[in-house]
């Protein structure tokens, strides 16, 4: 810039390198020609650049490649005959593009041969007089590409091929054309530009001759009108569409008008026009009027010279490189699918939940026990609610009659026997929605009073293990088991380690839905209440409590308000037991609701120490935007009516009590073994085999519970 | 551009007229839409309006599409900054070993000192047919046609309407399918444009609203993704298509 900020005479003339633009529909156009036609053709392809004067102060014009830089059937030669006429903004240039299908072949092209070959292209064209009939074909262009389909991602460089005068041009005069002409003259110009530009038959034609009369008037002919234009006293210009917006230096185009003018014209003394625009007219301020001399290089005398060219681009940092482009975001299906998905959740935020926390929500990480149909149903709620890590376990395979209850599941699913359950739902989650971060584990959970035999022993203590370590791994339990003895361990290390849960279970009309409150043991701790008492301490001590951090009662989990370990339910006792006849319309329900519990919870600022609240019959009473927090949801389809209940924890539960969660804290896995192979053992150990001594009469089932649900 | 000037002035009359009709005749009170009737000639009255105060912006066109459809289209707003260094900012690492290469030295080729980081955005107005509202679509591009997203570089191009950004309510951005091209543009969602044209116009001056509608949209919308509006849009408009109106309704 500084040796050239001044035009003084004598000095070489520097020419502003052409800068490309690839619109991204360019490479989104080839990326399908490549995929459904040319395959791994790596033949080279004509292309069309575009590009028009420079139209702005600050700006140059780019060589743009569009969706229509590719002609429709890329066997089709010449594609630029399609934009010959048109658009003022799009003057045509011809190309070539040569893709590679592998990075090395990339960079193994013969960079030097390529251009060299398209210099020769444009030498044989001045020589052949072909310049004057389309003189686009000056400022051809050649491209290498790799196009990364798999990530999206397309490496790239340009050329364009300048024949280098030797020696080079010097400057006799460069100003703007308004310093350089009267202002008769320069009115007269920008007519006749403004006329050949919005002409259709010329305004694709970057190259063109003026002759200004001595009588100021200017007319602007094509290439072929060469012999008109001499003799007279006229001034002769040439000129040229220059996307430059230097005011001391010409464009690109202008090194190869020079060489055919020199080649064919044998001139050495060269006036010329650097035809630029403002607000689409001709711009006279910005336009510059240059005389420049050139001379003919020696060996371009030899017709079959390879004469020597420059012309690689540089890249964005002003290297000699090639350039990356990343169009991931906007091709990516699975990336749009993303955003698309986002899009409702947000809205919603938008329009009615403004304190909506989509980030807990993506974030949160659910552990869903049981893929039957609750499991498949509270999986695709969370979907829809954005949550997007969701594991999946268990043990059984697809049977024929389970995909029409089982939303995850299809015919396919139950073939040969059935595929695993937890790696159908897995695929079939991913063909939902791709973005979702699913799990599928393949595990049985230990139930009490299904006692294990002798050789059976390791297997389940490796499976209590890694059940264990799974509900350390996520943040929300689903327990969603078919039956009432296979929640009760979750239960329990939920409690252990102060997890959310949420229970759904079903009978043949109605349905349970409810989140377990928090653990005995963590509940003080975990709410900073400046406890100095450690988990052992506490537990030493005896002050394990049923007691919220507040002060309040925790709320209970599924086994609380039983009276009877769970066993094999066989027994006419619980809910669950009927639960493999239900009516259909259940377990959507009931996912649907435990799914919405989940989302209240995670918006409550207590989590999972927040209070259980109780329907209101004023509509609208509650503070929360996402309405009240129940503990408990209980419907019957039978009577379309659904009820809120709140029950707390209670001292002799089989499942969080203290006294169950400090002796699997104390003695382990040989705890669990023996509540498995003695379920009798758990009654005693709570002291539930004393209750029901002394009311031998009382029975529990849900339809009376209320009655002893505190707060109703 | 050319065929807009010269078709719009003849459209205006007839078709206020004819408005009156459809919209003043019905005595609902006005709710903030336009019929997709309404959105051209409101498209045409805001491309000759921005004409006319010459924006240093370039020109908003009509592009038409099949159907008698069409949506509005202003490109290359360039976004200049000065003192940006683009590099690595894509997040991936450009592996330049072998591939840097020597080219004969040159002494005609003007070297580029210093680099300036264009940002290109092109903004299109396509009418929604489900809300009866225009919606604002826009891309954002480096100069080498990389295109920009939310993290990566339009966020900080609209760094001067920051306080505009943290109200969610109507500075809504998503990447959508844009409607006529068929691939991912960010747009304004049109959820809340109703209610607040309604508010912005208000019921009583419906009688000009029409060739209002777009301008003062515009100057809403168009803040919210840095684009910036000619101050006198739409305040000059009201005197002079109060005229035009008065005239039509004689007849």
């Amino acid at each position: 810039m500084a040796s050239s900020s001044s035009s003084h005479q004598g000095e070489i003339l520097k020419f502003a390198p052409l800068q490309s633009l690839v619109d991204a529909g360019f490479w989104r156009r080839f990326s399908s020609l490549k995929l459904d036609t040319l395959r791994i053709d790596q033949s080279p392809i004509n292309i069309t650049g575009f590009y028009a004067p420079c139209s702005n102060t600050e700006i140059s014009n780019h060589l743009t490649l569009l969706s229509e830089s590719l002609s429709p059937e890329p066997s089709e030669q010449s594609p630029e005959v399609e934009f010959r006429r048109g658009n003022r903004n799009r003057c045509p240039v011809p190309g070539i593009l040569y893709n590679t299908n592998t990075l090395e072949s990339f960079r193994a092209l013969d960079k030097k041969n390529l251009l060299t070959m398209e210099a020769k292209k444009i030498f044989e064209d001045i020589c052949s007089g072909k310049v004057e009939e389309d003189s686009a074909v000056l400022s051809r262009f050649l491209l290498i590409s790799f196009a990364d389909l798999k990530k999206w991602s397309f490496r790239y460089w340009f050329a364009f091929p300048a024949l280098v005068l030797d020696p080079p041009a010097t400057i006799l005069d460069l100003k703007p054309a308004s310093n350089m002409l009267n202002v008769e003259e320069a009115e007269s110009l920008a007519a006749a530009c403004n006329e050949w530009r919005n002409s259709s038959l010329t305004t694709g034609m970057p190259f063109f001759l003026v002759t200004i009369s001595s009588s100021s008037h200017a007319t602007i002919r094509p290439l072929k009108d060469w012999k008109v234009c001499q003799g007279n006293d006229q001034k002769l210009l040439f000129g040229f569409y220059d996307p430059c917006h230097r005011p001391k230096n010409p464009g690109w185009p202008l090194r190869n008008f020079f060489a055919f003018i020199c080649l064919r014209w044998k001139l050495e003394k060269i006036r010329f026009l650097c035809y630029r625009e403002k607000h689409g007219l001709a711009d006279m301020e910005s336009s510059l009027i240059g005389e420049a001399l050139i001379s003919l290089p020696q060996e371009w005398r030899d017709p079959q010279c390879i004469p020597k060219a420059v012309g690689w681009e540089t890249n964005i940092e002003g290297k000699l490189s090639s350039r990356i482009i990343s169009l991931a975001e906007s091709m990516d299906p699975e990336r749009l699918a993303v955003s698309a998905a986002d899009l409702n959740l947000k809205l919603m935020r938008w329009r009615q939940l403004p304190s909506l926390n989509l980030d807990a929500l993506s974030s949160v990480k659910c552990l869903l026990l049981g893929a039957g149909t609750l499991g498949c149903q509270v999986a695709r709620m969370l979907m829809a609610w954005g949550v997007r890590k969701i594991t999946l376990l268990d043990s059984g395979r697809v049977a024929m009659s389970n995909p029409v209850r089982q939303s995850l599941y299809t015919f396919q699913d139950s073939l040969s026997g059935g595929s695993l359950k937890a790696h159908a739902a897995v695929k079939n989650l991913k063909g939902i929605f791709p973005a979702v971060e699913a799990e599928g584990i393949d595990l049985s959970i230990p139930m009490p009073g299904h006692p294990v035999p002798a050789q059976e022993v390791d297997r389940v203590l490796e499976d209590c293990k890694s059940l264990q370590k799974l509900i350390t791994a996520h943040d929300v339990i689903f327990l969603l088991t078919d039956t009432r003895e296979s929640r009760w361990f979750p239960t329990l290390l939920c409690a252990n380690e102060n997890k959310i849960a949420i229970t759904a279970a079903l009978g043949f009309d109605s349905y349970l839905v409810m989140r377990h409150g928090a653990g005995p043991i963590n509940s003080t701790l975990n709410n900073n209440d400046h406890s100095s008492i450690t988990v052992n301490e506490a537990a030493q001590m005896g002050t394990l409590s049923t007691k919220d951090a507040d002060g309040s009662c925790r709320l209970g989990c599924y086994f609380c308000s039983d009276v009877v370990a769970p066993i094999d339910s066989t027994s006419n006792r619980s809910l669950d037991q009927q639960c493999t006849v239900t009516r259909p319309g259940l377990a959507p329900i009931a996912s649907a609701l435990a799914v919405e519990l989940l989302v209240g919870i995670l918006h409550h600022p207590n989590r999972i120490n927040a209070p259980g609240e109780i329907a209101n019959s004023i509509i609208g009473s509650s503070e929360q935007p996402l309405g009240i927090l129940p503990h408990q949801i209980r419907g019957s389809i039978s009577q379309f009516s659904q009820l809120t209940l709140l029950g707390y924890s209670s001292s002799s539960c089989t499942a969080c009590s203290s006294a169950v969660v400090s002796e699997y804290r104390s003695r382990g896995m040989e705890f669990i073994l023996q509540a498995i192979n003695h379920p009798t053992y758990l009654e005693d150990l709570t002291g539930l085999t004393e209750l029901m001594k002394s009311a031998s009469t009382f029975q529990l089932d849900w339809d009376d519970g209320t009655d002893e649900d505190a707060d109703f | 551009m050319l065929e807009l000037h010269h078709v719009a002035p003849i459209v205006h009359k007839t078709v206020v007229i004819k408005y009156h009709k459809l919209t003043m005749g019905s005595h609902k009170a006005w709710d903030g839409t336009l019929s997709s009737d309404d959105f051209y000639i409101a498209a045409k009255a805001l491309c000759e309006r921005w004409k006319e105060i010459n924006s240093s912006l370039p020109q908003w066109t009509w592009i038409p599409s099949k159907r008698e459809e069409g949506y509005l289209s202003l490109e290359n707003v360039y976004h200049l900054d000065p003192n940006v260094d683009t590099t690595g900012e894509q997040g991936f690492s450009v592996e330049e070993e072998q591939e840097e290469q020597e080219e004969p030295a040159d002494c005609a080729t003007l070297v580029r000192c210093s680099h300036k980081d264009t940002h290109v955005y092109n903004f299109h107005i396509v009418y929604s047919f489900s809300y009866r509202v225009p919606v604002l679509y826009f891309r954002g591009y480096r100069c080498d046609g990389q295109p920009l997203d939310m993290h990566g570089g339009i966020k900080e191009d609209l760094d001067y309407s920051p306080s505009l950004l943290e109200e969610p309510k109507w500075t809504f951005m998503t990447q959508e399918e844009h409607p006529f091209l068929h691939c991912p543009w960010y747009m304004l969602h049109p959820c809340g444009t109703s209610e607040w044209m309604k508010l912005f116009l208000g019921p009583n001056q419906q009688d000009f609203v029409i060739f209002k509608y777009l301008a003062s949209w515009l100057s809403v919308a168009g803040q919210a993704v840095g684009l910036r509006i000619p101050l006198n849009l739409h305040t000059e408009d009201v005197k002079k298509y109060a005229s035009s109106i008065n005239d039509g309704e004689v007849e």
